[in-house]
């Protein structure tokens, strides 16, 4: 499609005619200053497609305060190789034409053309919005909204579809997208997302399962009602028969005999219990005629026996007797060999006492011998210890003072052999005879002094020589040396001796005297610890021991030598068994004297007892009372025998009647009379219960309501059937309208991107820009860099709007489509860059498609390379040709 | 000269299945009508007495209010009624008839025949000898004694029954409380009146099925009809009479469509039947767009006019014809779904594709007209 010319009249400011005229089929750059008419051009052509002809909502096209005005549009386009000239005018004169080829077409029947041509819609009443305006929408960009692509193509949508049906076969519906959404909302009345059933369905399918209980809570009550009337029918028939021929009549029979024949046998047990106790008196009168009669015969027996102890008592006594004298003998033997015993322990007492005295004279005599010896000794050893003491008194002189004065003699020789060295030497050699005196001192033949002092040496004859020594040191050792001589000679003064030599013996002497006092004080403290005057007093104290145990000894008797006396211990060993033999005879002698005693007073007493038996054995009476007792046991005898026969008898019959039997055979009758009444009773009560229940029961109708329960449960199942297939239905039509709508959105998608790979590469070399499912660009992508189309800066949202744009109008282009491009003042938040690259791309699109760019910078477009059309310079060329 | 009717197996307090509330209760409440409808052909018919030969009740609990209506409506003959237990409301120890009997709602003129034996009528010359049904199940023939019963000279012997003609009915039918098929002849009765199969049969000379009065399934023929038995003495044939007593008529078709002219037969059928009309179809085969249009727009206006239609489509495909699919404009993927669902429904025989097919084609249509306005 390629816009020719346009003029426009009475619209808005353009009140006169305006024409724009010979416009190109690629790219036309319009540009006027602001309220220069740009937009209302832009407004015209929009006008002449999108509103209706008869509209009263385009008052926006009058000129101001001009009520009269009629706006009119007339456009020349040359499409599929015709020419079309489009004719509308509003409000005052509502007119549209159209004229295709020699074909013309006017009001309703050319804007339908129209539409159909361009792909979009009218308004069905007032202006036309942007939901209706579809393809041009997405190719007619106005100020300011170049960035909001996905509004536009959503409203070209089906436009779109059916526009590109040629490019992928017949494939688009008409109206599908609107059907998917009314079966959507059909099937979600019955079906949640998840395909669980909700609202009525849900309901129904709830209902459903009530009736299922209830009906199933019915039949059970049935069921049982049906027991019941069985159970009554078995009941019914049960006691009418026990009613006809009542068993418990029979059994109560049965229980009379029974007890008749158990009374029977209750007598006999009584008469048998009788007789027993007769029997019994019996048997205790034959035991006390029984036990008399042992009596009265036990006499005699009692009288031998009485008769047998008399003799055994004599017999016993005569024994004991007998012993006597051997018993006293035994006794006196034993009272004189305690005598014995007894001194012979007086006897070794004796000897023992004086061995011991003697053993004692000889002891005390040797203690004191060494008495003696010890204090011969220690007195010796007292003698040396004073002899050493006085020793020690005598040379006791201080060891530190010897021990000083040794070192002051020692520093004295040492200073006189230093002074000789250093002391003039006088060496002589004198002639025979001849002689000197020096300092008074005469000197012959040969020697030599030194000299530490003044000397005058005279020599005879010649006179005198004053020999002084040299130095000074010499005057401090003269000093020194006469010091020490004084002190030396102080200390031996002091310690009272002559010389040092003297000091050390001194000390010597009394050390060794120290020693001999220590070694004299251990020798005599040996033997004496206590001193002297104690080891003394000890010998006299042995002494004076001594001769007491010699008086006693001496007072003591000798025993006879020739008498054997045994020790001690033996002698008293002895004479402790002698005692204890004399108590033992003396203690059985007693015992046999007791014993004689009791045994006489035994023999008395058997004597009599005999005596008195004897005596009552011999009586009248007892042989009469034998004879009576006698005869009256085999009296006894006899009845019992006849009795126990009896019994026996008896015994026998209650055995054969079995009474333990009879006991239970009544039991047994009673309670079989007893249960036999008692299930026909209980059969009765349940009869009657059975029946009031089962009147309440029947009352409620229970079948006829179960019949109605399962009437309604089946509408309500196949009520609940008929929308469970309508949702099934309903999801399988929804899947698949989807299922192909996607596949055929899939389909178109592939030549889009194609296009807007095409641009997109010119722009950002690197990037991509997916197509989504309602073909619209969607997930931007460069480099590392992902998002939205929508997450980008308006400048470059506005650059992605334009080129998909571009590449929509490709895809229509190559379907066949008409493609005008119209751009309102857009990209004006590109940087210089991007335009750069924008100018790029509307060159080569405008090698497809027409485009009109309405600008008010023309400056920004320059180097388009197409001449600009300045509308102002128009405006004013229009003004001068009227 | 005696003459009674003879009837049975009225069903009382069955509720209906299958069928609308509204159209249930229709059906319920013409058993009653039909009991009246009974009492007043006694009287036009003169007859003596009438025999109900089993099933008065459908079941044992049915409410105290079901038992007195039906005591009522028999109201219109004041003769004597021989009322007879059968499988479905034996004499057991506690029945429906012995609530019947403690609600007082048992009418002087009606007979309950609870036990078996004779019931004489005096009046009427009738001995009717009954075999009720004591258990609900009975598998000995318990008309059996009819042989050994006496009955007083010059009166009718009528037996009375519910059960089984061995060897004559289907073998479907239970096989339970048999009756022999000689029963008549052997047991010397002058008429047998049999209960309990539901359409009016003969079963020789003497012995009939009277079938229900009123229908009350589709799988009955010759339902709803009474007899009026004529026997002009002892031994004599008897003159039966078959009269009409039912409202509605239940007819169940099972068809195949297959072209178009079988639907528009199918559719005249339809129009032919009377208003008291219960109609089951179930529809197989297959049907065009158009046809399917045609078709419910005919069982519309059939709901209308029937008691009851009900219409079982699930067994018919739809084959919507180019035509058909031009004329639903299902272009581009909506076409595609259209011919889809038309292979999945004849590939698999799919419900769900079937009636998603219908779905759509009704939102198309709808889409059509739209537009068309």
């Amino acid at each position: 499609m390629k816009l020719q010319r346009m003029r426009i009249e009475q619209l808005r400011q353009f009140r006169k005619p305006f024409v724009l005229d010979n416009l190109q089929p690629g790219l036309n750059l319009i540009h006027g200053p602001n309220e220069s008419g740009k937009s209302t051009l832009v407004r015209a052509i929009r006008a002449a497609f999108f509103e209706r002809y008869r509209s009263t909502a385009v008052d926006d096209l009058r000129p101001w305060g001009d009520s009269a005005a009629a706006p009119t549009i007339e456009l020349d386009f040359e499409h599929d190789n015709r020419v079309w000239r489009l004719t509308k005018s509003f409000l005052q004169r509502k007119r549209c034409d159209l004229v295709v080829g020699t074909e013309t077409y006017s009001e309703d029947d050319a804007e339908e053309k129209l539409a159909e041509l361009l792909g979009y819609q009218y308004p069905k009443r007032g202006a036309s919005k942007a939901e209706h305006w579809g393809i041009p929408g997405l190719l007619w960009v106005e100020q300011g909204t170049g960035q909001d692509i996905e509004q536009a193509i959503e409203h070209a949508g089906d436009h779109l579809k059916s526009a590109l049906n040629s490019m992928v076969g017949e494939v688009a519906s008409s109206g599908g997208d609107d059907l998917i959404e009314t079966v959507r909302s059909q099937r979600d009345t019955l079906l949640t997302g998840t395909g669980k059933p909700r609202g009525d369905y849900q309901q129904l399918e709830k209902d459903r399962a009530l009736y299922e209980r209830e009906i199933g809570e019915l039949k059970e009550r049935v069921h049982k009602y049906q027991e019941q009337v069985d159970r009554l029918g078995k009941l019914a028939h049960d006691y009418d028969q026990a009613e006809a021929e009542r068993p418990w009549e029979d059994a109560q029979r049965q229980l009379e005999e029974a007890r008749v024949r158990y009374q029977q046998v209750e007598r006999l047990e009584q008469q048998q219990n009788q007789e027993k106790a007769t029997l019994s008196q019996l048997l205790q009168n034959h035991r006390l005629l029984q036990q008399n009669k042992e009596h009265l015969e036990g006499l005699s027996r009692q009288l031998e026996g009485r008769k047998a102890e008399l003799d055994r008592a004599e017999r016993d006594l005569s024994t004991a007797e007998a012993q006597t004298p051997m018993i006293a003998g035994r006794l006196s033997e034993a009272r004189t060999a305690y005598e014995q015993a007894e001194k012979q322990r007086k006897l070794a007492g004796l000897l023992q006492t004086r061995q011991r005295l003697e053993q004692d004279v000889r002891r005390l005599e040797q203690q004191k011998q060494v008495l003696s010896q010890n204090l011969a000794k220690a007195k010796e050893y007292h003698q040396q210890l004073e002899q050493a003491r006085q020793q020690a008194r005598e040379n006791r002189i201080d060891a530190e003072l010897v021990k000083k004065l040794r070192a002051t003699g020692n520093q004295l020789n040492e200073e006189t052999i230093r002074s000789r060295t250093i002391a003039t030497r006088l060496s002589w050699q004198l002639d025979a005879g001849a002689s000197l005196t020096l300092n008074d001192e005469s000197l012959t033949g040969q020697g030599e002094q030194q000299l530490l002092e003044e000397s005058t040496l005279v020599i005879p004859g010649v006179g005198t020589l004053g020999i002084t020594p040299g130095g000074e040191e010499l005057a401090s050792t003269r000093r020194k040396l006469k010091a020490l001589e004084e002190d030396l000679e102080e200390q031996l003064k002091t310690l009272g001796v002559e010389s040092v030599q003297q000091a050390e013996d001194r000390l010597s002497a009394f050390e060794s005297a120290g020693r001999a006092v220590k070694h004299a004080d251990e020798l005599f403290k040996s033997l004496a610890p206590a001193g002297l005057e104690q080891l003394v007093s000890d010998q006299n104290e042995a002494e004076g021991e001594l001769e007491k145990a010699r008086t006693q000894l001496e007072a003591t008797p000798k025993p006879d030598p020739q008498e054997d006396v045994p020790a001690l211990e033996e002698a008293e060993a002895a004479f402790a068994r002698a005692g204890t033999a004399l108590d033992k005879a003396e203690s059985d002698e007693r015992v046999h004297q007791s014993s004689l005693s009791a045994l006489k007073q035994a023999r008395d007493n058997a004597k009599t007892e005999w005596q008195r038996l004897a005596d009552e054995e011999k009586s009248p009476e007892r042989q009469q009372q034998l004879r009576q007792i006698t005869a009256d046991l085999a009296n006894i005898e006899k009845q019992q025998a006849e009795l126990e026969a009896s019994l026996e008898r008896r015994e026998r019959e209650i055995r054969e009647a079995r009474p333990e039997f009879l006991r239970q055979d009544i039991e047994r009758y009673q309670n079989a009379v007893n249960q036999l009444r008692q299930t026909q009773e209980n059969r009765s009560r349940e009869l009657r219960d059975i029946k009031v229940r089962l009147e309440a029961w029947g009352a409620e109708g229970l079948e006829e309501q179960l019949n109605e329960q399962e009437a309604e449960f089946d509408q309500c199942n196949r009520r609940y059937q008929e929308l469970h297939r309508r949702a099934q239905a309903l999801d399988l039509l929804l899947n698949l309208l989807t299922e192909k709508r996607q596949a055929l959105t899939r389909r178109l998608q592939a030549p889009l991107q194609k296009h807007l790979n095409h641009y997109l590469s010119v722009l950002f070399p690197e990037a991509s820009l997916e197509v989504d499912e309602q073909l619209r660009p969607g997930t931007f992508s460069r480099g590392s860099e992902l998002g939205q189309i929508t997450e980008l800066s308006f400048g470059a949202r506005e650059q992605m709007g334009l080129i998909s744009r571009l590449a929509y109008a490709d895809l229509l282009r190559e379907a066949g489509r008409p493609t005008l491009v119209i751009l309102d003042d857009t990209l004006v938040h590109s940087d210089s860059d991007r335009l750069e690259d924008m100018k790029r791309i509307l060159f080569d699109a405008a090698s497809r498609h027409q485009i009109l760019l309405f600008t008010c910078h023309p400056g920004n477009w320059n180097d388009l390379g197409v001449p600009p059309i300045d509308l102002q310079s128009l405006k004013v060329q229009a003004v001068a040709q009227a | 000269m005696p003459k009674f009717l003879h009837t049975a197996d009225w069903q009382m307090g069955r509720a209906f299945t299958r069928f609308e509330t509204e159209d249930g209760a229709a059906l319920v409440e013409a058993r009653f009508e039909a009991i009246e409808t009974l009492a007043q052909l006694a009287n036009e018919h003169q007859c003596d007495a009438v025999l109900v030969a089993g099933d008065v009740f459908d079941a044992q609990t049915v409410s105290d209010r079901t038992i007195r209506r039906v005591f009522n409506a028999t109201r219109g003959f004041t003769g004597p009624w021989v009322v007879l237990p059968g499988n479905h409301d034996a004499a057991l120890a506690e029945s429906v008839w012995t609530r019947a009997q403690r609600l007082g709602a048992v009418p002087e003129n009606v007979h309950l025949a609870l036990q078996p034996g004779v019931i004489d009528l005096e009046d009427q010359g009738l001995s009717i000898l009954c075999a009720p049904l004591t258990q609900r199940h009975t598998y000995g023939d318990l008309t059996e004694p009819f042989s050994g019963y006496e009955t007083p000279e010059g009166f009718l012997r009528i037996g009375l029954a519910h059960g089984s003609v061995q060897g004559l009915l289907p073998d479907e039918i239970d096989s339970t409380n048999p009756i022999a098929p000689d029963r008549a002849e052997a047991s010397r009765l002058d008429y047998l009146a049999l209960g309990d199969w539901h359409g009016t049969k003969q079963i020789d000379e003497r012995t009939w099925y009277s079938g229900t009065p009123e229908p009350e399934r589709f799988r009955n023929n010759e339902a709803g009809n009474a007899l009026v038995v004529e026997v002009s003495e002892p031994g004599a044939n008897p003159k039966v009479t078959s009269l009409p007593t039912g409202r509605y008529q239940w007819h169940q078709w099972r068809e195949t469509l297959a072209v178009h002219s079988d639907l528009e037969q199918l559719l005249e059928r339809l129009n032919t039947l009377p208003e008291s009309a219960v109609v089951d179809l179930r529809l197989e085969g297959s049907v065009t767009l158009a046809g399917e249009e045609t078709l419910l727009k005919a069982l519309s206006v059939a709901e209308a006019r029937f008691r009851s239609l009900r219409c079982e489509r699930s067994g018919l495909q739809l084959a919507p014809t180019d035509e058909d699919i031009a004329a639903l404009k299902a272009d581009g993927y909506v076409g595609e779904v259209v011919e889809s669902l038309r292979e999945r429904q004849e590939g698999a025989q799919d419900d769900v594709a079937r009636d998603a097919l219908a779905i759509l084609a009704g939102l198309l249509r709808e889409r059509e007209q739209e537009v068309g306005q």
